[in-house]
């Protein structure tokens, strides 16, 4: 795909948006908020054993999860319905990567739902940190698109 | 070049989506034979976890009217009572007069994660057999000639707080709430409870009270109550702390109320009963749940003083179950098999052992099971009231079915029956708590 030089008036403005302000964005911090936190809370109980912090791990992934999809869902639909943020360069590894970490943190979700000790320990942990890794690479190329290629960006 | 791109994308996605649901619910896998795990030396396949706890429900029917449970040949059935909230337990009083433990759960807990709300729903399907009036009280029906219709059918104690087992020592009566033993003047004849129960002994109730039957026995002589304490979780989630003073057979003092634990590592004992020949106690265990739809198989076991089970460590012996941290490899150790295996999943929560002689030669001398039938496994197992054959105090021999017909063709559960007693005639009967019933089997022709 050819890279597209930015030039302010392009259209670049996000289809899901209320009053200019793109959902997408403002959904993001959440899920990422919840797996970074629950990859935390993975790592207390796995030295614990402590059930609490299993269950903290349960919502955290449960209500990343949430929100991670209903990011996705307005995500999906400004890459889809403008050719211009298609187009961007960052837009397709931003968007397989963080395909890549709701699947993770889908099976995540199941493997939590398990009883005691192997509901964490050791897949539950590993996908958290799986998950963990992903999202500042998914992360940046985000920002890439916001900051240098202007996407969202109010004109 | 852009819109093959697209829809390359949307079929990636898709095929992403869809094997990732099959895998999921690939998990679901089918059970074997139970008859391979009846018996003293079950087959224990090794044990898989799941990423979706498998959860098989079989949704209530109830008993459409002139249907009845279908009965072994030789035998007869027929309801002694019918229209009860939630029965659960029975008990014979020396006059012959039969009470009936209506009973539900506590009210749940708060949910500790999401799991506890999906499986709080599914599992409402199970126990929707319409009991939705008054409960957790005992019924006592009086049926002077043993005709099977009685003629007196009246509340005798209500406002219990999830009661399952009544012994009746002297003229002491004692009910075990889910949170205490409570005693009661008994006065044969009346139909109605005068006197408010005064409190023997607390047991471990709330706020969790995961597994809440407290299934009861008063010794031969009289002096000594046994209790069974059901364990506070599937697997120790809902930590270690809540599990204090569970899965065990706590000894009560009758005189004091002091108790002690007699036996430990039994998950969820109930239908607490002493053989006859061997004068040993004898109990019902539901086991461990999620590690695949034959394990672990529920047992019943003669229950030595100071035995551990294994529950949670291990089963059967030195099977150790890795969901628990820390392990205890010195109690996995010293954990005894249980003797009979019934099956998996198969949730027995009753049983009496036939002393009388009205039904045929070949239930004589051994015990009657209730088994209430399993929630979690493919293809539903239970649901049926079976025998097993004792000889010298021991079971011997294959456990034989008596009592089926509780699931229709459809897998639809008309009833499930849970505990068992036998009445002054011989007859024995059944608590069925999602029909609602009291069922009285008799011999044939009688």
């Amino acid at each position: 795909m050819q890279e597209t030089a930015l030039t302010p008036g392009d259209h670049l403005e996000p289809t899901v948006q209320i009053a200019h302000h793109p959902i997408h964005i403002m959904l993001v911090p959440i899920p990422i908020t919840c797996f970074v936190g629950a990859f935390i809370t993975d790592i207390a109980y796995w030295l614990t054993a402590e059930m609490m912090w299993a269950n903290f791990s349960a919502w955290l992934l449960t209500v990343g999860l949430i929100f991670g999809v209903l990011a996705a869902i307005a995500g999906l639909i400004d890459f889809l319905s403008n050719r211009r943020i298609r187009s961007q360069s960052p837009a397709w590894p931003h968007m397989l990567g963080n395909i890549a970490v709701l699947v993770l943190a889908f099976f995540n979700v199941l493997i939590h739902t398990r009883d005691a000790w192997t509901s964490v320990v050791p897949v539950g942990l590993i996908l958290s940190l799986i998950t963990v890794l992903i999202l500042p690479l998914t992360g940046w190329l985000g920002w890439s698109l916001v900051y240098r290629h202007g996407v969202g960006v109010a004109r | 070049m852009r819109k093959p791109m697209t829809s390359r994308l949307a079929l990636w996605l898709t095929a992403l989506l869809l094997g990732g649901t099959a895998l999921t619910l690939s998990g679901c896998d089918e059970g074997g034979d139970p008859k391979a795990q009846v018996g003293a030396n079950p087959a224990l396949p090794a044990l898989t976890q799941y990423l979706l706890p498998p959860m098989n429900v079989a949704r209530v029917v109830g008993w459409k009217q002139g249907e009845t449970p279908t009965v072994a040949p030789g035998l007869k059935i027929e309801a002694l009572a019918t229209g009860l909230q939630h029965p659960r337990s029975l008990y014979t009083l020396p006059n012959g007069d039969v009470l009936v433990v209506e009973s539900k759960a506590p009210p749940a807990p708060p949910p500790k994660r999401p799991k506890d709300i999906v499986m709080g729903f599914v599992e409402s399907w199970a126990t929707s057999g319409g009991s939705t009036g008054p409960s957790n009280r005992i019924t006592l029906l009086h049926d002077a000639n043993g005709d099977g219709v009685p003629e007196t059918k009246s509340v005798y104690i209500d406002h219990l707080n999830s009661p399952f087992g009544v012994a009746l020592v002297g003229n002491d009566l004692y009910v075990a709430n889910t949170d205490a033993i409570v005693k009661y003047p008994y006065r044969p004849g009346e139909t109605e409870m005068k006197a408010q129960g005064t409190t023997l002994t607390e047991l471990p109730g709330g706020p969790i009270d995961h597994h809440w039957t407290k299934s009861l026995v008063a010794s031969k002589d009289g002096s000594l109550l046994y209790v069974g304490v059901g364990s506070n979780s599937n697997i120790t989630e809902n930590g270690m702390e809540a599990e204090k003073n569970r899965a065990d057979i706590l000894e009560v003092d009758r005189e004091t109320g002091r108790w002690r634990i007699f036996a430990s590592g039994l998950r969820n004992p109930n239908g607490l009963s002493f053989e006859p020949q061997s004068g040993a106690l004898w109990t019902v265990v539901n086991e461990r749940d999620e590690i695949g739809p034959d394990l672990v198989p529920d047992y019943m076991t003669s229950v030595k003083e100071g035995a551990f089970y294994g529950w949670p460590y291990s089963y059967y012996g030195q099977h150790v179950d890795p969901r628990v941290m820390p392990q205890r490899p010195d109690l996995v150790a010293k954990a005894i098999p249980p003797d009979y295996a019934l099956s998996s999943h198969v949730a027995p929560l009753g049983m009496v052992f036939y002393t009388a002689d009205a039904l045929p030669q070949s239930y004589r001398g051994g015990a009657f099971v209730g088994e209430h039938g399993s929630w979690n496994r493919t293809p539903l197992n239970g649901y049926k009231v079976i025998y097993v054959p004792f000889s010298d105090g021991k079971p011997n021999g294959m456990a034989q079915d008596v009592v089926t017909g509780f699931l229709n063709g459809d897998n639809q559960a008309r009833g499930r029956p849970v505990g068992l007693a036998v009445d002054k005639t011989g007859a024995l009967l059944i608590a069925d708590d999602v029909g609602n019933t009291v069922w009285r089997v008799t011999p044939a022709g009688s």
